[in-house]
């Protein structure tokens, strides 16, 4: 990210995305810190009160997120989906254990602790999904598709 | 040669310029007639076969199955119109006995013979056209689209229609950089294919087509084969390698790619359309069968994997080299 | 009327399709302006393009570019706008010269200068005859929905196309007369406007330096910021020699000569079309040195590459500049 922003908003997730909000918070010069918040999740109560940020936010803005994955890409996601830039998003990952993965057969996504190249059962139509190195920015989701769609009778 | 194949055989754009296959940024001028061992493709960049009606009433279906397969993020709205109001036109140019077009400023009337119909729509009105102008393009050639935007120094696939996917999903992929699109594909980040085509096509300047063509195999004529649908379809490739009608089943799958620069938009827009020709129709052209065969025995491991054609592609060059 | 557009004629790769337009109007646009309509002499349509795009005029034995002031529909005529300019190359003498019915090749239309399409906001920035890509952006911008604001800055009386943008921009138009005044406007604008907006410029060197100077003061990160410069702005730059790896001559290229125009005064023939950074036709592959690039073409990525120049206009930064050559 281009450091150089006129203000700065801050968002963490848990507890490894607050210590880095500390450390970007107390870097970061007095008067350009707009917004600093660590929530437990992106849940839809942060994302909201994000895209609320966003909406608002003249350019010049700086979004830094920090924290699990997961809750990384969807901030992200709403953030790019109402206009940001990726030069204008820093982003620290504090760890890839816990994904969403999109099922493309019945389009429900699940949400779980599961490596890339693993299976995870779809809470939508409980197929086997293979979770793929493949990640969509508009969703934050991996895609997984049915494991063993050639095994079957 | 002089005997008659038919149609489907000559008109195959047969993909393989050598006796081995690897990925390369395989890009050149399009609307340039090319001569194969069976006949000739390649003069336009849309094209009318013998399936028009056939894919079109495929493509209608599987749409209405699926709306996914019409993705299109708010900001391609100019670039699916540019797309229509560019290959409307392309299509009458080549075909002026069968559709024809009438435009008096923003009004453009279109009739198609080949489907029996009549439609009329305002340029730049989303309503005029049943379903938006990339619906109504799809409804038109047999080429599934993809539209790119271009900023940030990247390419962006941000809108499509795509009906025919060979194993990727367009609902999935709508929305991702150019170099995220292709991410799972083996060996094309490393030896810099990828980031070469996307500055190929980042340079491309309005009027330019070009072409390139992509292949891999698929069991029966069967032209869905996205991800969305591979629960139906994956199996195939697994009966088909003890399968008696395996020759007649197992077909070579070739995409002819055109790209072009928008000039209204400034879009890229890229068009898929696939070919499918069986093993045993294949093989009435001898050098086909001996150069497919050789390919398909001497391709590396991962990118067979990739394109899915690991469980039978020796049991396919096996027969291919007459065993 | 069936208008069926004409396809692209096949070229070879990086070769710049042209078209043999004739005039079809001629206008005064202001004190040294002249604005032409261009059309196909047997009324065919003329392709599309997008806002900000180019043509290259061949003008006499100079070819030189152009912004189009259209909307851009396919079909429409192309206009174009010059200003005369008495100690230029002669290209604008050339086209004040044209009257209606001369015929000219004119190059397809090339997009350099294209809007945003994720943008929620356009802010255009006009000084002087650099209001002309600006035209094009705002009609299209209207004719598409895009929002949009235009701040036109030029000597007092001497604004092209003024009832003309006026009528197309209406409220979302400011116009300023003094050079303090427009600086001072372009500022305000660049200080508060919502995430998702896009500065483009077109001028004089010094309004597009103010510009990007100011946007990057005040936190715009590079991507949103987008600039057309008037190419006749050139200074003639520091004097450096190319070592020419493949044949191993070394050909000296003095202040006021480019390195295209020297590589061909020593006999080495590289392809050209524009001669003002615009094409990309006379990219070269750089082995050493540092390139200093003056050209519009490349890419920031390719830039910082360090491993191409645009020879037509970008020179050297070092003394020695190696070319694959």
């Amino acid at each position: 990210m281009d450091p150089v922003g006129r203000t700065v908003s801050v968002l963490g997730f848990g507890d490894p995305g607050r210590a880095i909000v500390h450390d970007w918070a107390a870097a970061t010069p007095a008067g350009r810190l707009t917004w600093c918040v660590v929530a437990e999740r992106a849940d839809d109560a942060t994302l909201t009160a994000l895209a609320a940020q966003v909406r608002t936010a003249r350019v010049g803005w700086r979004l830094m997120l920090a924290g699990p994955e997961v809750d990384v890409l969807a901030a992200r996601a709403v953030a790019t989906g109402l206009g940001l830039l990726d030069a204008e998003i820093r982003t620290a990952v504090t760890g890839a254990d816990h994904k969403r993965v999109s099922c493309p057969h019945c389009r429900v996504i699940t949400e779980a602790e599961v490596p890339v190249g693993a299976e995870v059962p779809c809470r939508g139509c409980a197929r086997r999904l293979h979770v793929y190195a493949h990640v969509s920015r508009r969703t934050g989701a991996y895609l997984g598709f049915m494991a063993d769609a050639e095994e079957i009778a | 040669m002089t005997t008659t194949l038919p149609p489907r055989v000559a008109r195959f754009p047969f993909p393989f310029p050598a006796e081995t296959y690897r990925y390369a940024t395989n890009v050149e001028p399009a609307r340039r007639p090319v001569r194969t061992a069976g006949g000739t493709w390649g003069e336009h960049v849309v094209d009318v076969d013998d399936d028009y009606a056939l894919d079109i009433a495929l493509r209608r279906a599987v749409l209405a199955a699926d709306p996914t397969r019409c993705a299109q993020l708010p900001h391609m709205r100019v670039a699916a119109w540019d797309a229509l109001t560019t290959l409307l036109p392309e299509l009458a140019a080549i075909r002026p006995d069968v559709v024809a077009l009438h435009r008096r400023g923003d009004r453009w009337q279109w009739r198609n013979d080949l489907l029996g119909t009549s439609s009329s729509f305002v340029l730049g009105d989303d309503d005029s056209v049943p379903g938006g102008p990339l619906a109504f393009l799809g409804s038109q050639v047999q080429e599934d689209v993809v539209l790119l935007d271009q900023r940030e120094g990247s390419l962006w696939a941000d809108a499509g229609l795509v009906t025919f996917a060979a194993d990727w999903s367009l609902g999935f992929d709508v929305g991702m950089r150019f170099q995220e699109v292709h991410g799972p594909v083996p060996r094309v980040h490393e030896s810099g294919v990828v980031a070469r085509a996307e500055q190929f096509l980042m340079r491309l300047q309005p009027g330019d087509a070009y072409r390139r063509t992509n292949w891999t195999m698929t069991v029966d004529r069967r032209l869905d084969t996205s991800t969305e649908t591979y629960p139906d379809w994956g199996r195939d490739r697994r009966l088909v390698v003890d399968d008696p009608a395996l020759p007649d089943r197992l077909h070579l799958r070739v995409e002819v790619q055109h790209l072009l620069r928008l000039g209204v938009s400034n879009a890229v827009c890229f068009l898929i359309r696939t070919h499918l020709l069986s093993l045993r129709e294949l093989a009435t052209v001898p050098e086909w069968r001996r150069r497919t065969a050789a390919v398909l025995s001497e391709l590396p491991d991962d990118m067979a994997a990739y394109k899915g054609i690991e469980r039978y592609r020796h049991a396919a060059a096996s027969w291919l080299a007459g065993g | 009327m069936t208008a069926v557009l004409p396809a692209r004629p096949a070229t070879t790769p990086g070769e710049v399709p042209e078209l043999l337009l004739e005039v079809a109007a001629v206008a005064h646009a202001a004190d040294g302006v002249r604005a032409l309509t261009l059309r196909h002499p047997d009324g065919a349509p003329l392709p599309g393009y997008a806002p900000g795009s180019h043509v290259v005029l061949t003008c006499g034995d100079r070819r030189n570019a152009y912004s189009l002031t259209g909307e851009g529909a396919p079909g429409e005529a192309y206009r174009i706008s010059v200003l005369l300019r008495p100690d230029g190359r002669g290209g604008s003498a050339f086209v004040h010269g044209l009257a209606v019915g001369d015929r000219l090749a004119v190059s397809w239309p090339r997009s350099a200068f294209a809007p945003v399409a994720t943008a929620r906001h356009h802010v255009l920035v006009a000084g002087g005859i650099g209001i002309t890509p600006m035209l094009s952006h705002a009609r299209a911008a209207v004719r598409w929905g895009r929002s949009f604001e235009l701040v036109y800055g030029h000597r007092p009386g001497a604004g092209a196309h003024r009832e003309e943008v006026a009528a197309v921009c209406g409220e979302r138009l400011t116009v300023h007369e003094s050079t303090p005044g427009m600086l001072d406007a372009v500022a305000a604008v660049l200080a508060d406007r919502p995430i998702g907006t896009h500065v483009y410029v077109c001028g004089p060197a010094p309004l597009i330096d103010f510009v990007e100077r100011t946007a990057e003061e005040l936190g715009w990160p590079a991507e949103r910021v987008h600039a057309e410069r008037f190419s006749a702005d050139l200074d003639p730059g520091e004097p450096f020699t190319a070592h020419l790896s493949r044949s191993g001559v070394r050909v000296p290229v003095p202040p006021g000569v480019s390195l295209l125009a020297a590589l061909e005064g020593a006999g080495v023939a590289v392809p050209s079309t524009c001669r003002q950074g615009v094409c990309g036709e006379c990219r070269v592959a750089v082995v050493s040195g540092r390139p200093l690039h003056r050209d519009l073409y490349l890419s920031e990525a390719e830039r910082s590459a360090g491993d191409a120049v645009m020879c037509c206009v970008s020179r050297s930064l070092d003394d020695h500049l190696g070319l694959d050559l």
